[in-house]
C-alpha cells in the first residue's frame, strides 16, 4: 500500500534537486520527475487500491475504478508534453548552459 | 446573454487562432482585431445580463450538473472579462502602430492568450481553471520568446520554469482536493465542510499556487525580473491578463469554497501589506521605467488582495474597484512607455531626458497616470484608495492600524518612485545633449533630428487613461457593480444554486 506515496516522494525529492541545478536540461528532466509525482498524487485521490477498469459492461460498478482522476492526468501529461517541448528549444537557442555567450539571433544586441 | 451563449467567448478567439494561423498576415490582423472587440461585447452584454439574473451558468453537452464542465458568469466574471476586453484591445492597437503585430503568429498568440483568460475567468471547475491557466501561459511562453530585447531568451527560461513548477504545485492540490471532496466543481465544494482540516489543506495548496502566479511577497521576485524583458507592448498585455486572472482566482476560492476562512485572516493581512510596501519602494533601485513600473504592479496586488484581507462587502467591492483601476492605469502607462520606446528605442533613465518640454502631450497623460498610480485626485486611483481606507476603517485594533498605515507608507514610497521617474525623464536637459544614448551593451547610436513620438501611438494609452478618468468623474455606476460582485462573493447560495440545477 506503500508503495505509491514512496514512489511520488521519490519522484519529488528527484524533480526539485535536478530543478537547483543551473544546467536547463536538467531542469527539464527535474519538472518532468515533478509532473510525474503531480500524476501520480492525482490517480492516487481516486484510486486507493486494485480497482477494476472503469469500462461499462465490463464487472461490477462498484468494483470500478474512478475514471476521473485519469482523465486529470491525461490533460496533464499532453500539457507537460508541450511544455517539455518548448523548453528543449529554448534549451537549445539560449545561453549555453556553461558559458555566458550572448545569443545569436540574427538582430543587434543594442539596448 | 444566455448561458448557452457562455462557451462562445472561449471558441470565437480560439478560433479565430487558429484561422489567424492559415490566413495571410493582413487578414489576421483583422481577426485580432475582430476576435477580442466580439468578446468585450459579449462581456458587456453579460454585464447588462447580470442586472436581472445574478449568476448564468452553462453545462457543456447538457450533462448532468455536478459532472459537466460547466462555464458560470456572475457579475465579477462579466466585468473581469469586459474591463480585461478593453485593455487587450488597447494593447493590440498598439501593436499595430508599431508594428509588433506583423512578426509571424503574433495575432494567433494573443488571440489565443485572450481565449485562455476568458476561459479561466468562466470556469466553476477547479480542473479547468488549471487547463485554461496552461492555455493562456503556452502562447505567453511564445510571445516572451519572440519580443523584447535579446534578455528575453535567459528571462524565457525563469518565466517557463517558474509557471510550469508552480502548475505542477496547483495539480497537486487539485489531486488533493479531489481526493477529499471527492468533486473538483467550485460550487461542489462550497457545501464542504470548511473547517475539515484535510480540505484546508488541500485548497491552501491551490492557493499557494495561486498566490505564486499573482506574484504576492515574499514570491514575488519573479515578476520584477521576467516582465521587463519582453516589449513594452506584451507587457501592458501581460500586466493585464497574468497575475490579474490568478487574482481573480484567488478572490473566487477563498470566498466560495473557504468562506473567506478568518482562522487565517491575519497571516493574509500581514502579507498583503508586506506586498504593498515591498511593491512600493521597490521601484526606487531600478533605472528603467519599466522595471520600475513592473514594482509598482507588485503593489497592486497587495492592494487588491487587501480588499481579502479585510472580508466585508465594503472591502472585497473596494478590492474590486482597484483591480479595475489597477489595469487600466497600468495599462495606460506601460503602453505610454512602448511610444516612447518605438519612437526612441530605450527605456532606460540614461537615456531619456526633458521630454516636458519635447512630448507635451506624453507628459500630461503620463503626468495623470502616475497621479492616479499615487492615489491623486482627478483619477480612478483617488476613490480606490478611500474606498480601500474605509473598508479598512470598520477592522478593528491592530488590523486596522497595520492595514492603514501600510496604504500610507507604501503610497509614499509609490510616490517617491514616481518622482524619480519624472525627474529622469521628464526633466533634464534637453535630450541632445545627453552625453550617451542607450548606454548598455551596445554602441551607442544618437536617433535623427526632429524624432517625436507619432500622436497616434498615444492615443490607446490615452483611452485608457480617459477611462481611468472617467471612473473618478462618475465613479457610481461602476461602484454599484463592485458592490453587487462582492455580495454575490459573500452570499454563494445563489452561485451554488445556479450551477446546481439545470
Amino acid at each position: 500500500m506503500s508503495v505509491l506515496p514512496l514512489t511520488v516522494a521519490v519522484l519529488v525529492t528527484g524533480g526539485v534537486y535536478l530543478m537547483c541545478q543551473p544546467s536547463l536540461i536538467r531542469i527539464i528532466f527535474g519538472i518532468t520527475l515533478l509532473s510525474h509525482g503531480a500524476n501520480l498524487i492525482l490517480l492516487a485521490a481516486g484510486v486507493t487500491a486494485w480497482r477494476g477498469e472503469p469500462l461499462t459492461g465490463r464487472g461490477d460498478p462498484a468494483d470500478a475504478a474512478d475514471p476521473l482522476p485519469m482523465a486529470f492526468v491525461l490533460t496533464a501529461i499532453v500539457i507537460t508534453l508541450a511544455v517539455t517541448v518548448f523548453m528543449l528549444a529554448l534549451a537549445r537557442i539560449g545561453h549555453d548552459d556553461d558559458t555566458h555567450h550572448m545569443p545569436d539571433t540574427g538582430e543587434d544586441h543594442r539596448a | 446573454m444566455t448561458g448557452p451563449a457562455l462557451p462562445l467567448l472561449v471558441v470565437v478567439p480560439l478560433l479565430a487562432a487558429a484561422l489567424g494561423v492559415m490566413l495571410p498576415g493582413r487578414l489576421s490582423r483583422m481577426l485580432l482585431v475582430v476576435g477580442p472587440l466580439l468578446t468585450t461585447a459579449g462581456g458587456a452584454a453579460l454585464v447588462m445580463a447580470h442586472s436581472e439574473t445574478p449568476v448564468i451558468a452553462h453545462h457543456v453537452g447538457g450533462f448532468v450538473p455536478g459532472i459537466a464542465i460547466a462555464f458560470v458568469s456572475d457579475t465579477f466574471t462579466a466585468v473581469m472579462i469586459t474591463v480585461t476586453g478593453i485593455t487587450t484591445l488597447a494593447c493590440i492597437a498598439v501593436a499595430m502602430l508599431t508594428g509588433e503585430a506583423r512578426l509571424r503568429f503574433f495575432p494567433s498568440l494573443v488571440l489565443m492568450l485572450s481565449a485562455g483568460v476568458n476561459g479561466a475567468l468562466l470556469t466553476g471547475d477547479l480542473f479547468n481553471l488549471f487547463v485554461f491557466i496552461e492555455v493562456m501561459l503556452l502562447p505567453s511562453y511564445a510571445l516572451i520568446a519572440m519580443t523584447g530585447t535579446w534578455r528575453r531568451l535567459g528571462i524565457g527560461r525563469l518565466f517557463v520554469v517558474l509557471n510550469l513548477a508552480t502548475s505542477t504545485i496547483f495539480l497537486i492540490g487539485v489531486g488533493l482536493v479531489y481526493g477529499v471532496a471527492g468533486s473538483v466543481n467550485i460550487a461542489v465544494l462550497s457545501e464542504m465542510d470548511a473547517e475539515d482540516p484535510r480540505f484546508l489543506l488541500a485548497v491552501s495548496v491551490v492557493l499557494l499556487a495561486l498566490t505564486v502566479k499573482a506574484g504576492v511577497v515574499p514570491v514575488h521576485g519573479w515578476l520584477p525580473r521576467s516582465y521587463p524583458a519582453t516589449s513594452a507592448t506584451v507587457m501592458a498585455l501581460f500586466s493585464a491578463l497574468h497575475t490579474k486572472v490568478a487574482i481573480y482566482a484567488i478572490y473566487r476560492i477563498h470566498q466560495v469554497v473557504l468562506d473567506g476562512a478568518p482562522a487565517w485572516i491575519t497571516l493574509v493581512l500581514i502579507l498583503v501589506t508586506v506586498t504593498m510596501v515591498v511593491g512600493g519602494y521597490g521601484s526606487l533601485g531600478e533605472k528603467m521605467i519599466r522595471r520600475s513600473l513592473s514594482w509598482q504592479m507588485v503593489a497592486g496586488v497587495g492592494y487588491i488582495l487587501a480588499g481579502l484581507g479585510i472580508g466585508t462587502q465594503l472591502g472585497l467591492a473596494a478590492g474590486f474597484f482597484y483591480m479595475i483601476h489597477h489595469i487600466l492605469v497600468m495599462g495606460s502607462l506601460l503602453l505610454a512607455s512602448a511610444a516612447i520606446e518605438h519612437a526612441y528605442r530605450t527605456n532606460q533613465f540614461v537615456g531619456l531626458s526633458g521630454l516636458m518640454r519635447r512630448e507635451p502631450v506624453l507628459a500630461v497623460l503620463a503626468a495623470l497616470g502616475m497621479g492616479s498610480l499615487i492615489g491623486f485626485p482627478p483619477s480612478s486611483g483617488f476613490f480606490g484608495k478611500v474606498g480601500l481606507v474605509r473598508a479598512a476603517a470598520e477592522l478593528d485594533g491592530l488590523q486596522l492600524w497595520l492595514v492603514l498605515t501600510a496604504i500610507l507608507v507604501a503610497s509614499i514610497g509609490t510616490l517617491l518612485a514616481m518622482v524619480k521617474m519624472w525627474s529622469e525623464v521628464f526633466w533634464g536637459p534637453p535630450i541632445e545633449e545627453l552625453p550617451c544614448y542607450g548606454r548598455g551593451r551596445g554602441v551607442p547610436v544618437p536617433f535623427p533630428h526632429g524624432t517625436r513620438i507619432r500622436r497616434r501611438t498615444l492615443l490607446p494609452s490615452a483611452a485608457l487613461l480617459g477611462a481611468s478618468l472617467l471612473l473618478f468623474f462618475v465613479p457610481g455606476p461602476v461602484w454599484e457593480l463592485c458592490l453587487q460582485a462582492a455580495s454575490g462573493l459573500l452570499d454563494v447560495s445563489g452561485y451554488a444554486e445556479a450551477v446546481m440545477s439545470r
